[in-house]
């Protein structure tokens, strides 16, 4: 915990970077309830309000909504999302990454050879090639594509994790002792590499967060009305001009929890570095 | 033929993974939800006419022999015709627009190469101190930001308030893209912001690195300066993996220029894969993602053998 400490004070970036954490956190647990205004009201007479005005504190879009009703709801949407596709992924690139490190040979090449093919893909592209092929995403679609498109990524490094402590003698004491396969790789292993795949976790939340949000972006990820940071800026990118903010606050809603949370991770694995 | 044995090996991989990736990109287009003879006739069509068309197209022959006459008409060359654009030839189109994108992409890398290398450099030599600081932290942000945050923050600054430069980046018609080339700074500008992460970072770590080693330490010693040590010494191994990283990222690079180029409606690859998925153009969708996965599995194929030849340490098994 001193050393914890100590690291944080050598990065002090980390307690602006979990303030905003925490912010967004609490930002989607009870903000939706406290929002003066609807985040689908449209209203004809306020249209383009600029930020200030008529208790618009971050103005309206071109129907005259709060933008800054849609971007407190709009959180809920993309921190949901991204955490449990952190999770899934990291949770399948665990299962398959270990049994392919732990038995090795005939299973360990082809595993390879299958996140290779997998790779041959940008994440971004696999996902919105079958998000737009499916139509009409949900939470749960996207949330299972981009788990899968992740994966592969995540197969690797706990793979590698797994590599790297497999030949050390609990291990050994644990096959001659008679223990399962299973009770080795997940009762002594994993405990004991928890740390590389913790910071994996939190990067491919950030990763996953700029994922979902450029989903939106490109109109296959949640579908209108519910508010999506993301397509909050593709659909007023139009009005730019007249109304910036319209499009300014959503892009920088984003940009500063993406950059919280690599600050985390960031920190994260400074940590665990130390530990080793 | 040692010398070859590792490229003949390369060369294998490459097929077996583009091969495979064929079959799933057509596997999962053609699996998607309507009837391609439908949606070129429209809703109104009478079922006959539907089934007329649905024979014409092939579209009743089981699904390997359409996988084969798909996959060997690529391999000629002949990229299909489009769906949606009811009947026009793919390569009409599909070059002309991988061209912008290659434009596009080369002007990005003219950009980010060389100041996320000198930066990169500075912040390792310096690791530790303020200027390191800021340039960590600059590189940090800057990659966990989605590729249309940086372009709308750039568009906000430089189109909406200086107007230095238009905010969409349309070429007009029958001009080409080196006429205009004004349109392609922001775009080329939004990637180079997510590049100049990953390669900084890296470049960074390579330099700290080398400059720990025995070498750069007698060089030291022996009172060379330190400008010399650097960029005669130093640099020329610290340089290794940032080839590897910028080379990795190219096929990455064409998967961002989707979200670029739907932002500033540039007309390149990226803007016609993202239309090509809007109007269900499954012709085309299998053309873009398949060129897309060729050319991140050839650039890393390329960079792959490039970094055996620049780095004498590592040679492949086989050759001595």
């Amino acid at each position: 915990m001193r050393r914890v400490w100590y690291i944080a004070k050598r990065n002090p970036l980390i307690f602006p970077a979990l303030i905003i954490i925490l912010f967004w956190l609490l930002a989607a647990v009870v903000g939706p309830s406290r929002m003066a205004f609807s985040y689908t009201a449209m209203d004809m007479d306020h249209q383009m309000t600029a930020p200030g005005m008529g208790g618009h504190f971050m103005g309206t879009d071109s129907l005259g909504r709060d933008i800054w009703s849609r971007i407190v709801f709009g959180s809920r949407s993309i921190l949901t999302i991204a955490l449990l596709t952190s999770l899934f992924s990291s949770l399948a690139g665990v299962v398959l990454g270990f049994t392919a490190g732990y038995f090795g040979g005939r299973i360990d090449a082809l595993f390879l050879r299958a996140m290779d093919i997998m790779m041959a893909v940008p994440p971004l592209v696999l996902s919105m090639v079958v998000l737009g092929v499916l139509g009409n995403s949900n939470i749960l679609t996207l949330t299972l594509i981009v788990s899968i498109a992740y994966t592969p990524a995540t197969a690797r490094v706990a793979r590698g994790a797994l590599l790297s402590c497999k030949n050390i003698e609990y291990v050994d004491a644990a096959r001659l002792r008679g223990e399962s396969h299973l009770y080795i790789m997940f009762r002594e292993i994993l405990p004991n590499t928890i740390g590389p795949i913790i910071v994996e976790v939190t990067a491919r939340f950030a990763y996953s967060i700029m994922m979902v949000a450029s989903l939106g972006f490109l109109g296959v990820g949640l579908q209108p009305p519910t508010p999506d940071w993301g397509m909050m800026v593709i659909e007023n990118k139009t009005i730019i001009k007249a109304a910036p903010w319209a499009v300014l606050y959503p892009s920088l809603a984003i940009a500063s929890l993406v950059i919280a949370i690599s600050l985390f991770s960031d920190f994260l694995s400074k940590v665990v570095i130390r530990d080793q | 033929m040692t010398f070859f044995r590792p490229f003949l090996k390369r060369l294998g991989g490459m097929a077996i993974t583009l091969v495979a990736m064929s079959i799933l990109i057509f596997l999962l287009v053609e699996l998607m939800p309507g009837d391609a003879a439908q949606r070129v006739l429209g809703q109104s069509a009478t079922p006959q006419a539907v089934a007329a068309l649905r024979e014409s197209m092939g579209l009743n022959d089981p699904v390997w022999v359409r996988y084969g006459r798909w996959a060997s008409g690529m391999l000629r060359g002949d990229l299909g015709t489009s769906l949606y654009m009811r009947g026009v030839p793919i390569a009409s189109i599909f070059w002309r627009k991988v061209g912008n994108s290659l434009v596009l992409a080369m002007l990005a890398l003219l950009f980010y190469v060389p100041l996320s290398i000198v930066f990169g450099v500075l912040a390792g030599v310096k690791a530790g101190k303020l200027t390191d600081s800021i340039i960590s932290f600059f590189g940090l942000a800057t990659m966990a930001l989605p590729e249309f945050v940086s372009g709308i923050i750039l568009m906000t600054v430089f189109a909406v308030k200086l107007a230095w430069f238009p905010i969409t980046s349309v070429i007009p018609i029958g001009e080409s893209v080196w006429n205009n080339l004004d349109i392609l700074i922001l775009p080329a500008l939004s990637i180079t912001f997510v590049m100049f992460g990953y390669v900084s970072r890296m470049q960074r770590s390579s330099m700290i690195s080398v400059m720990n080693s025995d070498y750069i330490r007698s060089a030291v010693l022996k009172g060379m300066p330190m400008r010399k040590v650097i960029f005669r010494h130093a640099l020329k191994n610290a340089l290794l993996p940032t080839i590897t990283i910028i080379g990795m990222n190219m096929g990455w690079l064409f998967g961002g220029l989707i979200v670029v180029e739907t932002l500033f409606g540039f007309p390149g690859l990226g803007s016609l894969t993202m239309s090509a998925v809007k109007t269900q153009d499954t012709p085309l969708i299998e053309v873009c993602a398949l060129f897309i996965t060729a050319v991140f599995v050839v650039s890393t194929a390329i960079t792959d053998l490039l970094y055996g030849f620049l780095n004498p340490r590592i040679r492949y098994p086989g050759g001595s």
